[in-house]
């Protein structure tokens, strides 16, 4: 079942064209890793589909409802984004509330779910994220692999339907990563669907059903993910999966 | 010069002239205080958030008052009002003054305070669902708040001593109340330093204040 699919998204900075027209298709599930070099346009593409930045044309669908992306109304984008949930690569915790109140704010404030029921899910969220212990901390006192996971708590727990990640270990030490990446992993296993901005390549590989290759603001290649890395068609993508092999 | 008919003047001013800070000085001061910075969080709000209009209305505001000096504010509005058939007690005007005029300048620091947070969670807000009002409530005013708190207690401390410029348009605060007393007994030197030490007083009493509010207010677990 198609849960979000992207159309001809286009998006300029001034007289710069990050975007020149990306086609994506992600079914329920899926777990889609996005690949490609430094400024080819990964992140602008997570942050227009969130609308973090104003997308220039091109067509969403989300959910069984169709938006035009150049002329999208305030209430679709605000529906949109409370069944989509964003982890950053700076985690962005609100610094000034403690982990529960980080993770459940989405929910007593945007969504006016009473508090003790917003404190029982955000500890069940932090628990499957192994942060239920530090619930009383404030991001200043956590490692960043324990404030990247209350992220991913704060993400899932008003149950979007859709998670975006934007390269969520590329601030993290390599044994920190491996935390994060634990719990991405689970969380593909439970079959949330999301997509992933990363330099992994042993989660691209290993974790995601299917994996898409960006360069120039273009999708050059996409694909299931095994013959993705087994047998990449483009000149361009085995260029990239040589200079990213160690 | 100190002798024991100056110990006696002293002693005995020395209720007459607090009265008038506890009453007067220290009220108009506290009270000017608390309104400023309910006009400073709103200004600095309409400029954080970018209203059209609103915005240039606030720059304008803050341009008049930051480029004039206070006592002329004062003079202006207690010549002034009456010309519009205002006919406020001088006590209010200087509440009112002191007030807008203080909210320009704290305007200024809440403003800093609030784009000192980084816009990181203003997106991370939006993208848990919250409105922008609702992430200005929760997130930014309170750290900017936070931010903001020694230098608009700062101002406070400094409006306690302003007060005397009150005296200009007929409030008798507490420094016009010891010019009165000190005029009857013509011995001046004595009295002033009385008085500068009853708002050294004030001022060291409002700074325990601001260390107290700051360990209460904490810093979000950040050490120090
Ligand atoms: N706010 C902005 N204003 C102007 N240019 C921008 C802005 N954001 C991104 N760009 C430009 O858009 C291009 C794509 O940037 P983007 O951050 O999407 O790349 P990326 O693929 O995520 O790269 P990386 O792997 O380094 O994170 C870059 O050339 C960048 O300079
Ligand atoms: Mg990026």
């Amino acid at each position: 079942m198609t849960l979000l699919e992207i159309s001809n998204l286009k998006k300029s900075f001034d007289n710069n064209e990050v975007l020149k027209g990306i086609d994506l298709k992600v079914n329920k599930g899926d777990v889609v890793s996005i690949l490609g070099p430094s400024g080819s346009g990964k992140t602008t593409l997570l942050r227009c589909i969130n609308f973090l930045e104003k997308p220039d044309g091109g067509h969403l669908s989300f959910e069984g409802k169709e938006y035009d992306l150049s002329k999208i109304s305030k209430s679709d984008i605000s529906s949109i984004r409370k069944d989509t949930g964003f982890v950053f690569q700076g985690y962005n915790l609100f610094a000034n509330k403690n982990v529960l109140e980080n993770v459940t704010l989405g929910l007593t404030s945007a969504r006016h779910v009473p508090k003790k029921q917003a404190d029982e899910k955000a500890l069940e969220v932090l628990k499957k994220v192994g942060m239920d212990g530090y619930k009383d901390y404030y991001p200043s006192q956590l490692s960043g692999g324990q404030q990247q996971r209350v992220a991913i708590a704060r993400a899932l727990a008003t149950d979007p339907g859709i998670i975006y990640f934007d390269e969520p270990t590329s601030a993290l030490d390599p044994e920190l990563t491996s935390e994060v990446l634990e719990v991405m992993r689970e969380l593909a296993s439970e079959g949330m669907t999301m997509i992933v901005v990363t330099h992994e390549m042993g989660f691209a590989k290993e974790v995601s059903s299917h994996v898409v290759f960006m360069a120039d603001g273009r999708v050059i290649e996409e694909g299931n993910s095994k013959e993705f890395f087994d047998d990449p068609k483009e000149e361009r993508t085995r260029e990239f999966l040589r200079l990213t092999e160690h | 010069m100190f002798n024991a008919q100056t110990l006696e003047l002293l002693i005995s001013s020395f209720p007459k002239i607090l009265v008038y800070g506890l009453k007067v000085s220290l009220p108009l001061a506290l009270t000017a205080f608390v309104l400023s910075t309910f006009i400073a969080v709103l200004v600095a709000t309409v400029q954080y958030a970018e209203v059209p209009v609103f915005r240039q209305i606030c720059r304008f505001y803050i341009w008049i008052i930051r480029g004039t000096p206070l006592l002329v504010q004062l003079m202006v509005a207690f010549y002034g009002l009456p010309l519009f058939g205002i006919n406020a007690n001088p006590f209010l005007v200087a509440i009112i003054v002191f007030s807008i005029c203080e909210g320009a300048y704290s305007a200024e620091t809440m403003r800093a305070a609030m784009e000192a947070v980084p816009a990181g969670q203003l997106e991370a807000g939006y993208c848990v669902g919250m409105s922008y009002i609702q992430i200005m409530w929760h997130i930014i005013l309170p750290q900017a708040f936070r931010t903001a708190f020694p230098s608009l207690f700062n101002a406070l401390i400094s409006m306690v001593k302003d007060t005397s410029l009150a005296s200009s348009i007929t409030v008798v605060e507490m420094f016009t109340r010891t010019k009165q007393i000190a005029g009857q007994s013509y011995n001046y030197f004595p009295l002033y330093i009385e008085v500068a030490a009853i708002y050294l007083i004030f001022c060291t009493v409002l700074t325990f204040v601001q260390k107290r509010g700051e360990k209460r207010l904490g810093n979000y677990g950040i050490r120090k």
